[in-house]
């Protein structure tokens, strides 16, 4: 009876995958945003970013 | 298990021998009559020679402390194919390290089957019969013996003394008998070899659940529940790790098949590419956009590639992925730093120059990047290339789904190793002892 069971999971979890795969799912932390002007395109410096208060690593050893 | 129906009616009902007990004048009976060697008294617990005329007194005992047998004598029930009646129990104790543990006997009498027994310890029972042939004993480190093919592994040795007795048995039977038990196990069977004034007696005896005991004879309420695992009790994994196992093997081969696929069909494709130079000294608006570039086919990935010549320095880049047709756009920063250098531990280097970032399910359309590149205002100018990629593969989710199909084989052979480990914990092989 187990064993169907992990059958079942194990196909489940590589359907998940496969799908994950079509849909082109990643974990990246995107912020999306509706309706951004047109006239970003002339005024790049208009568009007020979601990072833009994104506190920077400075690196160095 | 349950218990099969009987192959054949059940008998008549047993002639009955009546007797009174000449030590305290009980009623005494005898239902296994021509084969009833002794009987012992179930209210003063004397054992009797029911073979003699006069019921001689064989032994009187002094215990004060009386054992309700589970199965009542005389309590008739269907097991295994046949109706037995039980009419003699014992309780019998070993000493382990100056601790007794006591399991109970119930003998089984059948007019054409002759007898059995059912054995039980701590809510674990066995059906058991004697065995005609000579079963072959191996001697060795584990020793073991072979009946009718099969091979039992030593499980214990011990001297078991009689210290209950009530009901009778077709053997001369006294409080306080010795003999040297061993037990063979290959679960759910166990083959007992009992040697006592130099004669020696094989049994062979199958597991019996509690539940069927208690169905058999009709007992009231529930059986009591087994505690611990007993010697030949069958692991409820039997079967179940190589079985388990070899469907891993099989979703192993499914994961590696369709991350091939993965890596074959996935598009791959590159939409953009342009290189850029970003001089903070300037002052000017660092913000840009990229030309337009067209994003095809089902909702994909889309990874954006950022590739410096930074020289111990950083940059951070806001990004957004536009579509030019709905205003829907996609934010996110990436910040790339590369540092080196050299000191007492020799040559070091932090960070790297590239840096890239995969975009979720980016629907088909016409797309730009705005860019906003930030550095510190007095670094030296950075040169970039940025490049967009569609429906690229995110093999994150082939690392996760490896362990996750791995889990459960790995549980139930812990599992099982851990029945088989509890099993063996009780015998005289157990890995502790193997020292001692």
């Amino acid at each position: 009876m187990r064993y169907r069971l992990y059958a079942v999971y194990a196909l489940l979890l590589l359907g998940g995958v496969a799908f994950a795969e079509y849909r082109g799912w990643s974990f990246l932390s995107v912020n999306e945003v509706k309706n951004v002007p047109k006239t970003v395109r002339d005024n790049p410096g208009a568009y007020r970013s979601h990072y833009a208060y994104y506190t920077r690593y400075i690196g160095g050893k | 298990m349950s218990a099969a129906p009987p192959a054949a009616p059940a008998p008549a009902g047993p002639k009955i021998r009546s007797l009174n007990c000449p030590n305290c004048g009980a009623p005494v009976v005898v239902r296994g009559f021509g084969h009833t060697l002794n009987v012992a008294c179930e209210h003063c617990l004397a054992v009797l020679d029911a073979k003699d005329e006069g019921v001689r007194i064989l032994q009187t005992a002094q215990q004060r402390e009386r054992i309700q047998p589970r199965i009542p004598l005389g309590a008739r029930g269907a097991l295994r194919g046949e109706v037995w009646q039980a009419i003699g129990f014992q309780e019998r104790t070993i000493q382990v390290d100056g601790i007794p543990y006591s399991w109970y006997e119930y003998l089984l009498f059948n007019p054409y089957a002759g007898f059995r027994y059912l054995t039980e310890y701590q809510g674990h029972w066995n059906f058991v019969r004697t065995v005609n042939a000579l079963p072959e004993e191996r001697p060795g480190k584990q020793p073991a013996a072979v009946y009718a093919g099969q091979k039992f592994r030593h499980f214990q040795s011990a001297v078991a003394s009689t210290t209950y007795i009530i009901g009778e048995f077709p053997w001369q039977v006294r409080l306080g008998d010795v003999a040297t038990v061993d037990d063979y196990v290959d679960p759910p069977r166990m083959l007992s070899k009992e040697t006592a004034g130099g004669e020696f007696t094989w049994s062979i005896g199958e597991y019996v659940s509690g539940d069927e005991v208690w169905k058999a004879f009709q007992l009231p309420g529930r059986a009591p529940a087994a505690q611990g695992v007993y010697s030949n009790q069958p692991s409820p994994y039997k079967g179940q790790v190589g079985q388990i196992w070899k469907l891993a093997g099989f979703a192993l081969i499914a994961w590696f098949v369709l991350l091939a696929l993965v890596m074959t069909l996935e598009g791959n494709e590159r939409v953009f590419e342009r290189s850029y130079t970003f001089s903070p000294r300037s002052g000017g608006e660092p913000s840009l956009v990229t030309d337009e570039f067209e994003l095809k086919g089902r909702p994909s990935s889309v990874e954006v590639s950022v590739n410096t010549d930074l020289s111990n320095n950083w940059a951070y880049f806001r990004f957004a992925l536009i579509n030019a047709g709905t205003g829907e756009a996609y934010d996110f920063g990436r910040e790339v730093s590369y540092y080196f250098g050299r000191d007492s531990d020799g040559n070091w280097t932090e960070g790297g120059r590239n840096d890239s970032a995969l975009i979720p399910s980016v629907p088909a359309g016409r797309y730009y990047l705005r860019v906003e590149p930030e550095m510190d205002p007095n670094a030296a100018p950075v040169y970039y290339t940025l490049s967009v990629t569609r429906d690229v593969p995110s093999y994150a989710f082939f690392w996760i789904a490896l362990p996750l199909l791995l889990i459960p084989p790995f549980f139930v052979t812990i599992r099982s190793a851990a029945f088989e480990g509890k099993r063996w914990q009780e015998s005289d092989h157990a890995p502790s002892r193997d020292d001692d």
